[in-house]
């Protein structure tokens, strides 16, 4: 088992001038395969957590792990490159080779269908487009540990979707170790096995997907819309936190699930059914992880 | 790895592929290529018109290879101290370099690449000024070792003016704010170094003190002087060249100490 720990992290710290941004204190380990989601809203320390594990801030504490910078890679949320620049010459650069040459290289252009942006320059790229560059060059790299920071931060709707669908395709049924930030529950779910759940700098939880799932909402959850008729409908059973319009029942057992869902079919309810809903997961510990710390 | 940090760096050299990358960036910013190529040789060529004209026939060659080799100047502080420190600062401001650094390409080897792209820009700036002004004015011709002395000084010149574009562009990591006090600089060192035109000895006393800490006084007063030959003190203009050196020096050391990661 030993072998297959990539990094653990031991007691790390990082201020940013007085002001803490980041405490970890249980030791979290990364294993080889795992694929990571750090997820929590701005100012959890998500960004610093992947900056102080590639050194790029300083930290307290020890990050110990037997990998080699150069088995790491690393998508930033911010990827800039030089505006006038043709993109071909770009990659060809950073990559030291040449595209015609590099089959690898090819095909992984053409699955993103990025051969016509080849001959533009940097600057007349979309968002899309820019962000598929740098995941490019990132998945070229073939490193033990890939990082990606927000890829599809400040991309519309349907490109966020159609990027996060090759991701997903790309990595399926590779052994890749992943570490994924993101705001995104969704695209979260569609790709990772663990989860690390920040707040203010602390973690609020880590662990596998199905593991924290049980512990914050059960074996199964049902939501549906948060109106009266619906609420009244559904009182007596376990209710989660869960976001205002929305009603998320906790089932412990198939049973339970098994009459909720039967009741809300009998009264023409629509609801959803899910054992891996991140966001409510991720609500839920939260409330979890501040009562604890209230009653500390 | 402790709480160091880690030191990100696959140690990618710098290659052909990198200075050509460099030359392309170069070529993106017209910059350069306006204020080190275009500006020198026409500047030159009015200001030798004008100059000469108001001179006897006798001492109008003189004064034409005086002209010149003074506007030689223009070259390496335009390319070197504005150019690198546009292109640079855009690109620190930009956090390019570190993009560049976590794909393997040391920082080393990218200033690298793009010194030997800068200084192949300044060479070639220097040979299209020596075509154009030997074709179109009528020049002393140089004793050879006072030519490799100022050819050596220029690129000298450009290393001195690169370090401080290089420092300027890390400590204050904005181009706005480094173009600004680059492009200050440029002309300011222009005026008090006798390339605009205005003769050393015509400065207020303080400002001709500053000139003469500065290697291009040197060459824009006394050059001509040894430049068919004879004999020429080259004491002064070393001890200028040291204090320029200095001060590119110190303000890059401080620029690096600044920008250093702090390590608890």
């Amino acid at each position: 088992m030993v072998m297959n720990i990539l990094l653990t992290i031991k007691q790390l710290q990082v201020k940013y001038g007085s002001q803490t941004a980041l405490r970890i204190e249980e030791p979290i380990a990364f294993e080889k395969g795992e694929r990571i989601g750090i997820i929590g809203s701005n100012g959890a320390g998500k960004s610093t957590l992947v900056k102080a594990l590639l050194g790029l801030v300083p930290y307290e504490g020890r990050v110990v792990t037997s990998l080699t910078p150069a088995e790491m890679a690393v998508h930033m949320q911010f990827n800039a490159y030089v505006k006038t620049m043709p993109v071909r010459c770009i990659m060809e650069t950073v990559l030291d080779t040449r595209i015609k040459g590099n089959k690898e290289l090819q095909e992984l252009i053409a699955f993103f269908e990025f051969e016509e942006c080849l001959s533009k320059r940097f600057n007349a790229l979309s968002g899309g487009q820019k962000q598929k560059l740098t995941i490019i060059m990132v998945m070229m790299q073939k490193a033990e540990l890939t990082f990606y920071d927000e890829v599809t931060s400040g991309l519309d709707f349907e490109t966020r979707q159609r990027l996060m669908e090759k991701l997903v395709e790309w990595y399926r049924d590779k052994n890749d170790t992943l570490v994924m930030v993101s705001h995104y529950y969704e695209e979260l779910e569609q790709l990772v096995d663990k989860l690390l759940i920040l707040d203010k700098g602390s973690i609020v939880a880590y662990g596998s997907v199905e593991e924290l799932f049980r512990t914050y909402c059960g074996d199964s959850i049902l939501v549906l819309d948060n109106s009266e008729r619906n609420r009244m409908l559904t009182e007596g059973f376990r209710t989660l936190k869960s976001p205002a319009h929305l009603l998320a029942l906790s089932c412990r057992s198939r049973q339970e699930e098994h009459d909720i869902a039967s009741l809300l079919i009998n009264n023409n309810v629509n609801f959803k059914r899910s054992s891996k809903d991140i966001e409510i997961m991720s609500i839920n510990a939260r409330e979890h992880h501040l009562a604890q710390a209230a009653s500390i | 790895m402790t709480g160091k940090g880690m030191v990100w760096m696959k140690k990618r050299k710098c290659n052909m592929r990198m200075v050509l990358y460099e030359l392309r960036n170069l070529n993106g910013n017209l910059m350069p290529h306006f204020f080190g190529i275009i500006f020198p040789n026409f500047m030159c060529y009015f200001l030798a018109q004008s100059v000469g004209s108001g001179v006897p026939a006798a001492m109008r060659q003189e004064v034409v290879t005086t002209v010149v080799l003074t506007m030689t100047l223009v070259m390496p502080m335009a390319i070197m101290l504005l150019g690198y420190g546009a292109i640079y600062s855009q690109e620190v401001e930009r956090e390019i370099p570190l993009r560049m650094h976590l794909f393997g390409l040391e920082e080393k080897s990218i200033v690298l690449a793009k010194i030997i792209a800068h200084f192949i820009l300044l060479t070639i700036a220097f040979v299209i000024f020596a075509i154009f002004q030997l074709a179109v004015m009528d020049i002393q011709k140089p004793a050879p070792l006072s030519l490799l002395c100022l050819v050596v000084s220029l690129y000298a010149i450009g290393v001195i003016f690169l370090v401080i574009a290089h420092a300027l562009a890390n400590l204050l990591r904005k181009f706005s704010l480094t173009f600004g006090i680059t492009m200050g600089l440029y002309f300011f060192l222009m005026i008090i170094t006798g390339m605009m035109g205005m003769r050393t000895e015509q400065l207020p006393e303080g400002l001709q003190r500053v000139a003469w800490t500065l290697p291009m006084t040197y060459i824009s007063n006394d050059f001509i002087d040894f430049w068919q030959g004879g004999s020429y003190n080259f004491m002064p203009f070393i001890q200028s060249f040291l204090f320029l050196a200095a001060v590119a020096g110190l303000l890059l050391l401080f620029s690096l100490h600044k920008g250093r990661r702090v390590v608890r």
